[in-house]
């Protein structure tokens, strides 16, 4: 219902000039949870506020059921908005800053009063209701922001990294939350984030971006599985890069061989997730090499196994500790390990630039 | 091409009434620098341009003396309000309480909790029996009452520039030997001095500018430019009084872009 | 606090504190006990216990029946120095805030611009900004020439030494102590709230009404302060302005010390002056200790 269509960006002029967003186009369905995903200054704030309408678009358009808002203001657009500083308004109640959208509309009391007492039941802070909202915890303040802009049943509802200000533990409890609210309502959602994990523990969709451009739109598992470039590979999720090169769709590295169709001759990129990686010789179908175990760190649920390659090149792997039953490699220890084909991924190193 | 971006800061109408704003507050100061010009002899009645007045008054005794008067009292009365106000200053900031802290500061800023006019008339009474008791009738009482009026002017700029400064220097200086003297002279002082400059000045302006009280408490030839410039109002109507506003007006503007341009350098 | 620290303490403030005490406490107290002497017969006051300066102030004998009125003059002048105070306050407000507003809202380097142009009518002389106004209302003034010359009135139009020449007066060189404090107060606003109310369906004046205004409110008071307080002391302004048509509280003061020979009614009145501006700074003080309390960063 949301149709972005080269949508772009520029701050300043002339020799000053810098592109924040450079065309971009995508759909987002009715009742998605869709976020956008990537670090600072890839343009995923700018897009937000161009939804938002707190900016104007360069050039491109943006479609709402079929209209372009472009040049609605943001006060007419049926988007609401979940600041990251919550920007509650410290005069006001958690009541009359939940009712407020309402207000402005010029809804009848009637209307209001049992739609505030609604929202903040969802959020469960109805106790808080007439507590001033400077008097609040980072957690609640970040509750009353969602109920003052859901109140309004918005079209879309915006979160500008609501979670960032929250401590780990409080973190993971609002992002099950904010799962739970969001097939409540069913209302569409857009989160911005540079958390590639709450991302993937999210999310309908994600785009990952990066200088401005979507690099890639896909489910979180596809994302995972099958990244479309070098960085969203290595944005998501741990990843291990090699450089090999390809003729007549065999792979070498460092010596070894693999056979992999359907890759273009010529120096290539492969990509492997730490926990692919066997540490034995293993089975047909495995690109096998000869490591060196450099390092060794132990992270509660898993080890991560450094190792150096023949070539120099370096690897990580991670495996499970609970089924090692015990230290079995040594730092130093000369192993060989094995690449499943099935695991390896060719990656593309130039980032989109369409 | 960017589409105008929804702007937070924008208000109806503001921008419209800020300009008007400005416009009535400088179109009379404007008209009477012009009028300064004036090279006809009824105020008012424009000839031509010419700078008579402007020699009228650097040639007119009363004036010169106002304005010596006026320098000598500002002068006078801001260098020593403003070390009496960074003595109380230093007294009452950046401290635990002490017993009569409230008071001080409540005396301290009464002046400014009194009209002009009833400190004037007070001071009236108690300097007209100083006079006749004593037949004294020098500068002395004007630069008392100055001096008084400027206190809380000069004290709150000193006060809260030391708010503002960081305790832990001073502490530092201390663990490196200094003594309480050699501290506030090499380190209190010199972080001090924009606040105290910036009192000094605001004691300085409030001197040159006050009316009432030197009215009140002038013996004869004890004019300030204000008194002189309010006495030429009543009898004299010349242009001469628009060139003497008119120096007066430069002068704040130099005093302003002064302070401005130090403030610049400072931070 | 050790006591040699508290002696020191003192012994510093000690200087202005003496002066202040000499200069400015101790001669409202000699004010407050002329106020019940009586007066002498060529000014100044005769040491006689009387309270007829306090009743004068606001009543007056009849000197033929010997009734007891109230004193119209005196109560007009007083009625006068609120109202027009009041007004005052009001008009400054209404232009200052929209002045304040624009100055706060300027791009940073574009700002300083402007606040250096409210700044110079702040430091510049009162008389001589008094004395411009006046030259633009009196009969051979800036606005009677041009009307006059454009043919719109046939004589100048009498409009010194009136009620609404004084309020013009005040308002004029005012109006930069309304803006000073407002623009502080804008400053500090953050325009992320602006921009969620916005978000959430605000119109601008919905905006301005609930959550612009409720949050500068602490520059608003200070600046109404800051224009009340001297407007109801006002001296230099009413007495060029209103001449002796036009009198405020602190003329009326004035006349008693020169022409009216009345000293402890002057003195009487100063007191009545004094109070109600104390007054005035103790309902100010009130009000934003109250809100010091709820207001959060």
């Amino acid at each position: 219902m949301l149709d972005i269509r080269g949508l772009s960006k520029r701050f300043g002029y002339g020799k000053g000039e810098v592109t924040a967003l450079h065309e971009v186009s995508f759909k987002i369905a009715e009742g998605e949870f869709f976020t956008l995903l990537g670090p600072s200054g890839c343009g995923k704030t700018t897009l937000l506020r161009l939804i938002a309408g707190f900016t104007g678009p360069s050039g491109g358009s943006l479609v709402l059921d079929g209209k372009d808002i472009a040049a609605m203001p943001p006060n007419q657009r049926p988007v609401n908005t979940v600041f990251q500083s919550y920007a509650l308004f410290p005069h006001m109640t958690v009541g009359q800053n939940v009712a407020f959208a309402l207000e402005a509309q010029g809804r009848p009391k009637s209307e209001i009063d049992p739609a505030i007492d609604k929202m903040l039941t969802l959020v469960q802070l109805l106790h808080l209701k007439n507590r001033k909202s400077s008097e609040l915890s980072g957690g609640q303040q970040q509750r009353v922001a969602l109920a003052r802009a859901l109140v309004a049943k918005p079209r879309i509802l915006l979160l500008d990294e609501p979670l960032s200000a929250l401590d780990m533990k409080l973190r993971k409890d609002m992002q099950i939350e904010l799962k739970r609210l969001q097939r409540e309502t069913g209302l569409t959602f857009i989160f911005v984030t540079h958390d590639q994990e709450e991302a993937l523990t999210m999310s309908d969709r994600i785009a990952v971006m990066s200088g401005g451009r979507v690099q890639q739109i896909a489910t979180p598992r596809e994302l995972y599985d099958r990244p479309a470039n070098r960085f969203v590979a290595g944005f998501i999720g741990e990843s291990n890069f090699l450089s090999a090169t390809a003729k007549g769709g065999v792979v070498e590295v460092a010596r070894a061989r693999i056979a992999l169709p359907d890759v273009a001759d010529g120096a290539v990129t492969l990509m492997i997730r730490p926990e692919h990686v066997v540490l034995s010789a293993n089975a047909p179908d495995v690109l096998q090499l000869e490591a060196t175990v450099a390092q060794l760190v132990f992270f509660g649920t898993d080890t991560h196994v450094h190792l150096v390659l023949s070539d120099g090149e370096k690897l990580v792997a991670r495996v499970q500790n609970a089924l090692h039953g015990g230290q079995t490699l040594n730092e130093g220890e000369r192993i060989t390990i094995s690449l499943p084909a099935k695991a390896l991924r060719v990656v593309r190193d130039e980032e989109i630039a369409a | 091409m960017t589409k105008r971006s929804f702007d937070v800061t924008k208000l109806p109408g503001t921008a419209v009434m800020a300009v008007a704003c400005f416009v009535i507050l400088y179109v009379p100061m404007a008209i009477l620098v012009g009028y300064s010009f004036n090279s006809g002899n009824v105020i008012g009645n424009w000839e031509g341009v010419s700078l008579r007045w402007y020699g009228a008054a650097l040639h007119n005794q009363a004036f010169l003396d106002a304005a010596i008067n006026s320098l000598i009292l500002a002068t006078t009365a801001s260098v020593i309000s403003t070390v009496f106000a960074t003595m109380a200053a230093l007294a009452t900031t950046r401290t635990d309480r002490f017993r009569g802290e409230g008071t001080i500061h409540i005396i301290l800023n009464q002046p400014l909790m009194v009209p002009e006019i009833v400190l004037a008339i007070a001071l009236l009474i108690i300097i007209g029996q100083i006079k006749q008791a004593t037949g004294y009738t020098g500068l002395g009482f004007l630069i008392a009452a100055h001096t008084t009026f400027c206190i809380p002017f000069a004290y709150l700029p000193i006060r809260a520039r030391l708010e503002g400064m960081d305790l832990s220097l001073e502490t530092a200086a201390a663990d490196l030997y200094a003594s309480r003297f050699y501290t506030f002279r090499r380190v209190t002082l010199p972080l001090l001095a924009p606040g105290i400059l910036s009192g000094f000045m605001l004691a300085f302006v409030v001197s040159l500018d006050d009316l009432v009280m030197s009215d009140f408490l002038k013996s004869p030839g004890q004019d300030t430019l204000p008194t002189y410039l309010m006495s030429e109002l009543k009898r004299n109507l010349t242009s001469e009084i628009y060139a003497i506003s008119s120096l007066l007006l430069l002068l704040s503007v130099l005093i302003v872009a002064g302070s401005w341009v130090a403030t610049r350098k400072k931070d | 606090m050790s006591g040699p620290e508290t002696w020191r303490r003192w012994a510093l403030a000690l200087p202005a504190v003496v002066v202040i005490m000499l200069f400015s406490i101790l001669p409202l107290g000699v004010v407050l006990v002329y106020s019940l002497l009586t007066p002498g017969d060529f000014g100044n006051v005769k040491w006689i216990f009387s309270t007829d300066g306090w009743f004068s102030v606001l009543f007056e004998r009849n000197i033929f029946d010997d009734t007891i009125g109230l004193s119209g003059a005196n109560l007009g002048i007083l009625f006068r120095s609120i109202v027009l105070s009041i007004v005052t306050t009001l008009i400054t407000l209404i232009f200052g805030l929209p002045t304040a507003w624009f100055i706060a809202t300027r791009p940073p380097a574009q700002r300083n611009f402007w606040l250096f142009l409210i700044t110079i009518p702040f430091w510049t002389n009162l008389l001589v900004r008094t004395i411009a106004v006046q030259e633009m209302i009196r009969s051979e003034g800036v606005f009677n020439r041009i009307l006059l010359a454009v043919g719109i009135i046939k004589e100048p139009i009498q409009m010194m030494f009136s009620d609404f020449a004084v309020l013009l007066g005040m308002t004029y060189v005012f109006l930069p102590l309304m803006v000073l404090p407002v623009y502080a107060a804008i400053e500090k606003f953050d325009f992320r709230l602006a921009e969620a109310s916005y978000d959430l369906y605000a119109s601008r004046f919905f905006c301005l009404r609930r959550v612009i205004l409720p949050l500068i409110r602490p520059g608003v008071i200070a600046g109404s302060i800051l224009v009340f307080v001297p407007s109801l002391g006002a001296y230099v302004t009413p007495r060029v302005m209103g001449g002796g048509k036009s009198m405020m509280l602190g003329n009326l003061i004035d006349l008693q010390f020169g022409q009216g020979r009345n000293w402890p009614l002057g003195a009487a009145l100063s007191i009545t002056l004094t109070a109600l501006v104390l007054i005035a700074l103790i309902w100010y003080t009130r009000i934003t200790s109250g809100r010091k309390e709820q207001s959060h960063d």
